[in-house]
């Protein structure tokens, strides 16, 4: 009787030394959890400027590159497909000091290296369609324009855009266009009297919603968001923002237009920008990120979020993130 | 026996009466035979402006217009179901003066009015290849851009133009390109010392093979046609040009190119512009431009030709053949002087899509072979509605709370070679967009 009591007691209290430096077996399931979740339903990330950074870094010549490895950026396939990305909308933007130049042409050949980007790699095939993203067995690839100076006031050009296989077009970015305010204050000098969406703004909502385009809202102001979430017949998104009740950074959304979004069934892809996940703190990691996510959970319900990332596009992630 | 004489005697002179007064059948039967060879080998046209028409007259509003009767242009729907056409290259032509301002756009929005006409009536199909073209039951739409320009010496662009459903280019319209040399002179001053194809100008040549685009040498000068017809691969082709030997004019073309052309199995697709038909002549029919068929086929053989009637880019066409109904008068006139069947079938439509055929072969053959990555030395191109990227700071330009480094509202800004100066003020007035001034297609021009 007394060996088995303190063989009992010695497995016990081995047991609690053992649980202090030997990771519970339901810990690592949440990480199994993830993983498993992710195989099933690989992630679709709303923004992504890789495209970019191919045009600063190698001038468009994917010749000079091996897209698989590089590592002098946050994105490469191999790193992709370690995070069970299943389609990327790739941003096709060109600078605000192209607007009044040569955004088009820029704009086209930022489309054109997507293009051949996903045609010359195996892990990746360019879609157009719902139906597309979902049959797809590789990375799905498609095009956002980041940025209506990229249309250059001529719906025409949106329409050529479409055809190019285009399927958001976020309509500003950080400078105001002819028809539509940004909600970046400060930064160039465009056409510093348009609010909101203008009477032809409102002509490019529409016209997006005849095409089948998503409507993207983030880096527009205020009133550009509230005038397209009234507008817009069809859901609209935010390819790349957060929540303003968590952080009040320009580029984040506040509550009552996530609200407006519930009830236009559109979303909100959470960006993991770190200056706008906790406004200038220094150590920003996965749990600020997740506030945003369980705050707009709370406001607008879990149907209205998703992911887009901004990998490529700013500098500062969370650094369990980065 | 008298009776029987006197009687044939008036039955001859009776006939001899008539027959001056009477077409004989066999005058008739040219005219249908000509109309039966067009219902069986409708015309494969290469080139029409009727676009540029909708965009001066009616700013592009499909609308406002009724394509099938509209009665201020050359061509309707109408009329070309009239003239026998089977398929129509429509240009997508920018005025030269948008060089190096808004060109790509203003394309664009051409490009965007060809497929909405071709989609809005359903006499019209928009096709994209020349099986597309033998298919179709209706009135096959392609899209031809005239003039580099359009490009912006981008080979990106190229690419994007070829998928959004462009299938020739022609290299000049009737300006110089940063790196091709236009036949016309002193129209504009752009890129004065620009000859033939620069190094640039070979890439596009090369990329335009790959990609199974067809390359339109009309336009162009001596030495751009001798350097293309070099270095192209795949057949090329004249979307409207005549011969220079029946008519010295710089849009028409020497003998010399037109046998280098037969080796290339390439085809000029003849144009009615009176101008270029019979240099000056005040009176030019249908004889004359049958002359320039006569000869080409002399130098080329027929199977190097085609039509490319330039209605509704051109003010001035023969008698006879005012506009796009009048097709089988010219087909007629050939029957006259002795052509058959087979080479009007070869100019009406077979030689066009064999050319097209082997240009789509060349494309296919191409497959493996790596997209074109070339860019224009920038000394070449640079201009001030052009974003200069070296020196811009990328980086500053994406973060929040840096300011920009490029202040466009400010400033003179000089626009395209010496041209006029240009005030941005109050935003409102931007220099590097084309403000079309119509005064008549000839003048028109940017400000």
């Amino acid at each position: 009787m007394e060996t088995k009591r303190n063989t009992t007691k010695l497995l016990l209290w081995l047991l609690m030394f053992f649980s202090d430096t030997v990771p519970l077996s339901y810990e690592k399931s949440m990480r199994e959890r993830a993983i498993e979740l992710m195989q099933d339903a690989r992630l679709i990330d709303g923004h992504n400027d890789f495209v970019l950074r191919l045009r600063i870094f190698y001038q468009n010549r994917l010749r000079r590159v091996n897209l698989r490895e590089l590592n002098k950026t946050h994105t490469n396939l191999a790193k992709l497909q370690a995070g069970y990305v299943g389609a990327q909308f790739w941003s096709v933007y060109v600078l605000c000091s192209a607007q009044n130049k040569d955004a088009v042409r820029l704009t086209l050949e930022q489309i054109d290296i997507v293009k051949r980007m996903c045609n010359s790699y195996e892990e990746l095939e360019l879609v157009t369609t719902s139906q597309g993203i979902s049959d797809s067995r590789r990375i799905a690839c498609l095009i956002g324009i980041e940025g209506g100076h990229s249309i250059d006031s001529s719906l025409a050009t949106l329409r050529m855009y479409y055809d190019l296989g285009v399927r958001y077009m976020t309509l500003t970015h950080s400078c105001n266009t002819p028809w539509s305010e940004s909600s970046s204050k400060g930064i160039h000098n465009f056409y510093p009297s348009v609010t909101g969406l203008t009477a032809f703004g409102q002509e490019v909502v529409k016209e997006m919603n005849r095409l089948g385009m998503l409507i993207d809202l983030s880096h527009t102001s205020y009133s550009t968001a509230k005038a397209a979430l009234n507008i817009s017949k069809a859901p609209v998104i935010f390819s790349h923002s957060s929540a303003s009740s968590i952080c009040n950074h320009s580029r984040n959304v506040p509550d009552d237009i996530l609200q407006q979004l519930k009830k236009n069934k559109g979303i909100i892809m959470v960006t993991f920008n770190a200056d706008v996940l906790a406004c200038g703190r220094k150590v920003v990691n996965v749990s600020n990120l997740a506030d945003h996510f369980d705050h707009i959970k709370k406001i607008a319900g879990s149907e209205s979020i998703g992911i887009g990332g901004d990998y490529d596009g700013v500098e500062q992630f969370a650094f369990v993130l980065s | 026996m008298e009776t029987k004489r006197n009687t044939t005697k008036l039955l001859l002179w009776l006939l001899m009466f008539f027959s001056d007064t009477v077409p004989l059948s066999y005058e008739k039967s040219m005219r249908e035979r000509a109309i039966e060879l067009m219902q069986d080998a409708r015309l494969i046209d290469g080139h029409n402006d009727f676009v540029l028409r909708l965009r001066i007259f009616y700013q592009n509003r499909l609308r406002r217009v009724n394509l099938r009767e509209l009665n201020k242009t050359h061509t309707n729907l109408a009329k070309l179901q009239a003239g026998y056409v089977g398929a129509q290259f429509w240009s997508v032509y920018v005025l030269c003066s948008a060089q190096n301002k808004d060109a790509v756009r203003l394309t664009l929005e051409q490009i965007d009015i060809v497929k909405r006409m071709c989609n809005s009536y359903e006499e019209l199909e928009l096709v994209t290849t020349s099986q597309g073209i033998s298919d179709s039951r209706r009135i096959a739409c392609l899209i031809g851009i005239e003039g580099g320009h359009s490009i912006d010496s981008s080979l990106a662009t190229l690419r994007m133009y070829y998928d959004l459903g462009v299938r020739y280019m022609t290299l000049t319209h009737s300006c110089n390109t940063p790196w091709s040399e236009s036949s016309s002179k002193g129209i504009h001053n752009f890129y004065p010392s620009v000859t033939g194809l620069t190094a640039f100008g070979q890439e596009v040549v090369k990329e335009m093979n790959r990609l199974g685009m067809l390359i339109d040498l009309s336009h162009t000068s001596y030495s751009t046609a001798k350097a293309a017809l070099n270095i192209s691969k795949a057949p090329v082709i004249f979307s409207h040009s005549s011969a220079s030997s029946i008519c010295n004019h710089s849009r028409n073309v020497p003998d010399d190119i037109l046998q280098q052309l037969k080796k290339n199995k390439g085809i000029i697709m003849v144009t009615f512009n009176a101008d270029v038909l019979a240099c000056g002549r005040k009176v030019v029919n249908v004889s004359n431009l049958a002359d320039h068929f006569d000869h080409i086929k002399k130098i080329a053989g027929s199977e190097s030709i085609g039509i490319g009637g330039d209605y509704d880019g051109v003010e001035h066409f023969p008698e006879g053949l005012e506009d796009v109904s009048k097709y089988p008068s010219l087909i007629e006139e050939l029957l006259r002087r002795g052509w058959n069947e087979t080479e009007l079938k070869g100019v009406l439509r077979e030689n066009f899509l064999r050319v097209f055929r082997e240009v789509e072969n060349v494309r296919n053959i191409s497959g493996l072979m790596d997209v074109d990555e070339s860019e224009i030395p920038q000394e070449e191109v640079q201009n001030s509605c052009r974003l200069d990227l070296r020196n811009h700071r990328l980086q500053a330009a994406r973060s929040f709370g840096f300011p920009s480094v490029a202040q466009p509202l400010v400033g003179n800004w000089r626009v395209t070679e010496g041209w006029r100066s240009c005030i941005q003020v109050q935003a409102t007035r931007q220099c590097c967009r084309c403000f079309f001034i119509i005064w008549g297609l000839l003048f028109a021009a940017c400000s």
